[in-house]
């Protein structure tokens, strides 16, 4: 009777806008499409490029896309754990933070990369790279590159006063006294960490811990073994603020944070990782030729400091649509020329150790051959499936106790509590 | 009020306002300052404006993808929830339904579920249904969420429609679309624009799902794409203002193009009160 | 019944249907299940799915960083609301008592509210910055660190909030205000009744049902509220702008505790559900009229 001849073209108008929303899905064909999500890398230039395209010229009618994560790790986990379990396909490598792997590979999101390798293809990597990677005695994923927890200070200022590095923080709280007595400038801070609540809050705890002689998790996986040690230990930290060694924004400083001030020369020392050494003694910086690292300090009574090993590893996305193709890929990215150029184009430090005594990269890095020993004198965070449960546990009673509203006795009290309840529940 | 003491009076509110929306304005100034200025405050006002950070988000960030289905998403959402709306509204302010108010009563507590308890499951639904990382997924939660508030508010304004004109077109003999289409939706128009509107700015601003139920660049709206601004060294301020603008365009374009109707529309939600 | 009746009443099925249909596939029915995830231990990453009661309640009634972060929704609710409504019913008088340039006026102030919450984060993100960030430039030498210190991060957010949801109260009234008759003014000038009498006696009071509309809003928007703080603080330093919300997505997506994240997602929805109770109690005298 009336005309319905705006329904048609509303109707096949709604049609078009849902395929054109991808309810369709992405057509497959030529060239097939590798998907590598990885975190921006920081540096002065940008190998990877290079080396994907080197990848596609290898592999004719291939083509990789990279791309970016967000910044944070634990925003990065965030992505991962919801697309991942999400089943969400379009994620062929994946570059992982080494503390991911037991966790992914344990809720089966990972490849077992064990069959695609030759028997001694990792033997070249750093020992605890490789066991970050493994589960189960199985290979989930191959060692990308490697970090570990260092502790930087000001070569000249330490000179003036004739000091060496600290190997104790009662030496370093000591040698902080005396250079800021002398320098009397304001804007000069003491020692630099990352107390914001993240995961670099959990590194900084831990090793905090380490030097005090315990731990966050026992041999046999009890919960904080030793709490008097653990909120000593917190204390100390809280009391580096109270007492100004660290200044009250340490509670908000992540890497970049204190990075930044130390390199603008407003600290005597830093706690940082190895890719802040290009960035101090990249032209133009505040400190160039100023800086030099050490191995984090121990208390005195007897704990030897150690720094935390971090890094990242790269693996094989369980639902990739070409997994021979992504393998190859992950492979063809921690072989030795990948790490080398990545070594030498950005600040990240290989996991192959002969790297560490290259020719060309120990000119362009000549503190090469020393973070070699450093990096087997670190500890490795918790390798377990529940890290990120326990870290994200831990954190906000870190956190409370560096921001002074709880005290570190109760802190440890409750970090023991929640984790006793958390744990049980995935038993 | 005197004339004089009037427009004085007048011009103090319009600065005031002015005043209120300096944080627009200095985020706009933000997105044409030069990067190496950007830090440099005082002074507050740069040398030179540029549009390297507009390139830079058009060019080179997700941006564009983003905005496009944001658009697609809001349009749908916009679409299938007054395609549910209209007849519901229509049932619930002229037919008599069996639990009426039971059902109106559901539909009220509908508009105040909190995203947060529902997104639990429906993570786990459109895991099942494979929804995730597309548009058909986050339109039909989107439609889910705004369809109470969308007939809540027609209802109110079908029920101004007189009686009368109903009465007429069934004397006609128009069945229950010839209703709708000559009398409900074309005296309805004011108030559908409203509710349009409303719908159209829920979806394009929505974050909690768009951020679970998104994955890569097929499905990410906007602000979620403005949250996973990728950064290397430092936040890149400047592209992050210049994104923010171009995000917040068509919302501010369409809240203060059609401000009339909004306000008409929460007019006679007034008066009716 | 009637033919008529009958007629009508099967209408007002169809048309309800498609609607019913949605609402419940999509709301109601994972409305219902959320409460079943909350009762028990659900971690896909260790493939743990089992019944564990009320477990995760009870540990939430002891649980320090809840009770934070429920008292933090409670400040942030009430603080955000009372200076909304303020703010907003003095925007609405001074806009209506406008003579010219109204429209301009509103337009200025629905900027702040017709964007997305994330863009008013990056906005206020930007304007909190320690050195180059608005506010700081003009505080001049006493900077304050806006989003890292954990006495003014919960303020800050605060007035990010009510910076952004401010309009929608004073547009609410101004429309209100529009639809009182001009005879009750013209009245009371007749009557010699003064500007502030006139705005205590008339004005005010006919606001009052609209302001309780208002608060209702604003008050399950604020319990509900998400988006701000998480992308402006992530829960702030040391949890101080942690929400329950926050909380909540942290425990479900940070780690996919998904019945104890369920758990705590319940009650959020408990809370606005009691809260809308009672306010629509409070309206019941006059509402919208089935």
């Amino acid at each position: 009777m009336r005309s319905r001849a705006w329904f048609a073209p509303l109707g096949a108008f709604l049609v078009w806008l849902l395929m054109l929303g991808g309810c369709v899905g992405r057509p497959e064909g030529e060239p097939v499409t590798l998907v590598f999500k990885y975190a921006r890398i920081l540096g002065s230039a940008d190998p990877l490029p290079g080396l994907l395209r080197a990848f596609e010229t290898a592999h004719p009618g291939v083509r990789v896309k990279g791309e970016a994560l967000p910044w944070t790790s634990d925003d990065q986990h965030q992505l991962y754990v919801i697309n991942l379990e999400g089943r969400s396909p379009g994620f062929d490598v994946l570059m992982l933070d080494c503390i991911w792997v037991p966790e992914f590979a344990r809720a089966g999101w990972l490849a077992d990369l064990t069959t695609h390798l030759t028997p001694d293809e990792l033997a070249p990597h750093f020992a605890s790279a490789v066991t970050a990677g493994m589960y189960n005695g199985r290979v989930w994923a191959l060692p990308w590159n490697m970090n570990v927890g260092l502790l930087y200070y000001r070569t000249d200022l330490l000179a003036r006063y004739g000091l060496r590095p600290p190997e104790t923080y009662e030496e370093l709280i000591a040698a902080v006294k005396q250079i800021r007595d002398g320098e009397r400038d304001p804007a000069l801070e003491g020692y630099l960490w990352q107390g914001k609540q993240y995961e670099g809050l959990v590194v900084n705890v831990l090793e905090a811990f380490w030097a005090n002689g315990t731990r966050l998790l026992g041999e046999d996986g009890t919960i904080l073994p030793e709490p008097a040690r653990a909120a000593d230990a917190l204390r100390f930290l809280r009391g580096l603020i109270e007492a100004r060694l660290s200044p009250a924004w340490t509670t908000a400083a992540d890497e970049e944070l204190s990075r930044r001030a130390f390199g603008d020369g407003h600290a005597i020392f830093l706690r940082n990782w190895p890719y802040a050494m290009d960035l101090f003694q990249a032209a133009g910086s505040a400190v160039r030729g100023k800086v030099a690292f050490a191995s984090l300090p121990g208390r005195a009574r007897g704990a030897a400091g150690a720094g935390s090993t971090g890094g990242a590893h790269l693996a094989v996305s369980r639902r990739s649509r070409h997994p021979e193709l992504a393998v190859a890929l992950a492979r063809h990215l921690t072989s030795r020329p990948a790490q080398r150029a990545i070594a030498l184009g950005a600040a990240l430090s290989p996991t192959r150790r002969d790297l560490y005594h290259d020719p060309e990269l120990v000119q362009a890095r000549p503190d090469m051959p020393r973070l070699d020993g450093l990096m087997l004198a670190g500890r490795p965070r918790p390798v377990t499936p529940a890290y990120l449960l326990v870290s994200s546990t831990v954190q906000p009673e870190f956190s409370a106790a560096l921001v002074g509203v709880k005290s570190p006795e109760r802190a440890i009290a409750d970090a023991r509590g929640r984790l006793n309840y958390f744990l049980e529940g995935i038993r | 009020m005197k004339r004089g003491a009037r427009t004085v009076a007048d011009a103090l509110v319009l600065a005031a306002l002015v005043s209120y929306a300096i944080p627009f304005f200095w985020q706009l100034l933000t997105s044409f300052k030069p990067e190496a200025e950007l830090l440099r405050v005082p002074p507050l006002l740069p040398n030179q404006l540029t549009l390297a950070h507009y390139r830079a988000v058009v060019e080179k960030s997700l941006m564009p993808q983003a905005l496009a289905n944001s658009f697609g998403i809001a349009t749908l959402t916009t679409l299938l929830a007054l395609a549910l709306g209209i007849p519901g509204a229509y049932a619930v302010a002229r037919l008599p339904l069996p639990g009426k108010r039971f059902l109106l009563l559901a539909i009220v507590a509908s508009t105040a579920f909190p995203q947060i308890a529902t997104v639990s499951p429906l993570y786990l639904l459109m895991r099942a249904l494979d929804l995730r990382d597309t548009w058909s997924g986050l339109v039909l939660v989107h439609t889910s969420f705004a369809l109470p508030l969308t007939i809540w508010l027609l209802a109110g304004f079908i029920r101004e429609i007189p009686i009368e004109a109903e009465e007429a077109a069934s004397v006609d003999g128009a069945g229950l679309p010839g209703l709708f289409r000559w009398v409900v939706i074309p005296l309805l128009a004011p108030g559908l624009a409203a509710t349009a509107l409303l719908t159209f700015l829920f979806s394009w601003n929505e974050f909690l799902f768009a951020y679970t139920f998104t994955v890569s660049e097929a499905s990410r709206t906007i602000p979620v794409a403005l949250a996973l601004f990728p950064g290397v060294f430092e936040v890149p301020w400047g592209d992050i203002a210049a994104a923010s603008m171009l995000a917040s365009l068509p919302p501010v374009l369409i809240v203060v193009g059609l401000q009339r109707f909004l306000v008409r529309g929460l007019v006679a939600g007034a008066v009716k009160e | 019944m009637t033919r008529r009746e009958a007629v009508n009443r099967r209408r007002g099925i169809l048309l309800m249907a498609p609607t019913v249909l949605a609402l419940g596939t999509l709301t109601v029915y994972p409305g219902v299940w959320v409460v079943w995830l909350s009762l028990q231990h659900r971690h896909p990453i260790f493939g743990v799915s089992r019944f564990a009661g009320l477990d995760n309640y009870t540990f939430l009634a002891v649980d320090s960083r809840f009770s934070s972060a429920a008292v933090t929704t409670f400040v942030f609710t009430v603080t955000s609301v009372a200076l909304e409504v303020v703010l907003g019913v003095t925007a609405a008088l001074a806009i209506h008592a406008q003579q010219g340039g109204r429209r301009v006026a509103l337009s200025l102030l629905l900027l702040a509210w017709a964007m997305p919450a994330v863009v008013t984060a990056k906005l206020f993100e930007w304007l909190y910055h320690p050195t180059a960030g608005l506010l700081n430039v003009a505080l001049g030498g006493h900077a304050l660190n806006w989003l890292g210190d954990p006495r003014l991060a919960l303020p800050a957010v605060v007035l990010a909030d009510v910076w952004r949801t401010m309009p929608f109260v004073a547009v609410l009234c101004y429309a209100r205000l529009l639809a009182i008759p001009a005879e009750l003014y013209e009245a009371a000038q007749v009557d010699g009744a003064g500007r502030l009498a006139t705005l205590v006696r008339i004005t005010l009071p006919m606001l009052g049902r609209i302001l309780l509309v208002a608060i209702l809003f604003r008050t399950l928007d604020a319990l509900r509220a998400f988006d701000l703080m998480f992308v402006l603080t992530g829960g702030g330093p040391a949890g101080t702008t942690e929400t329950i919300t926050v909380y909540a997505y942290r425990a479900l997506f940070q780690t996919l505790q998904l019945g104890f994240g369920s758990a705590l997602g319940v009650v959020v929805f408990a809370l606005v559900m009691a809260v809308a109770w009672a306010y629509l109690r409070l309206l019941r005298t006059s509402t919208v009229t089935a």
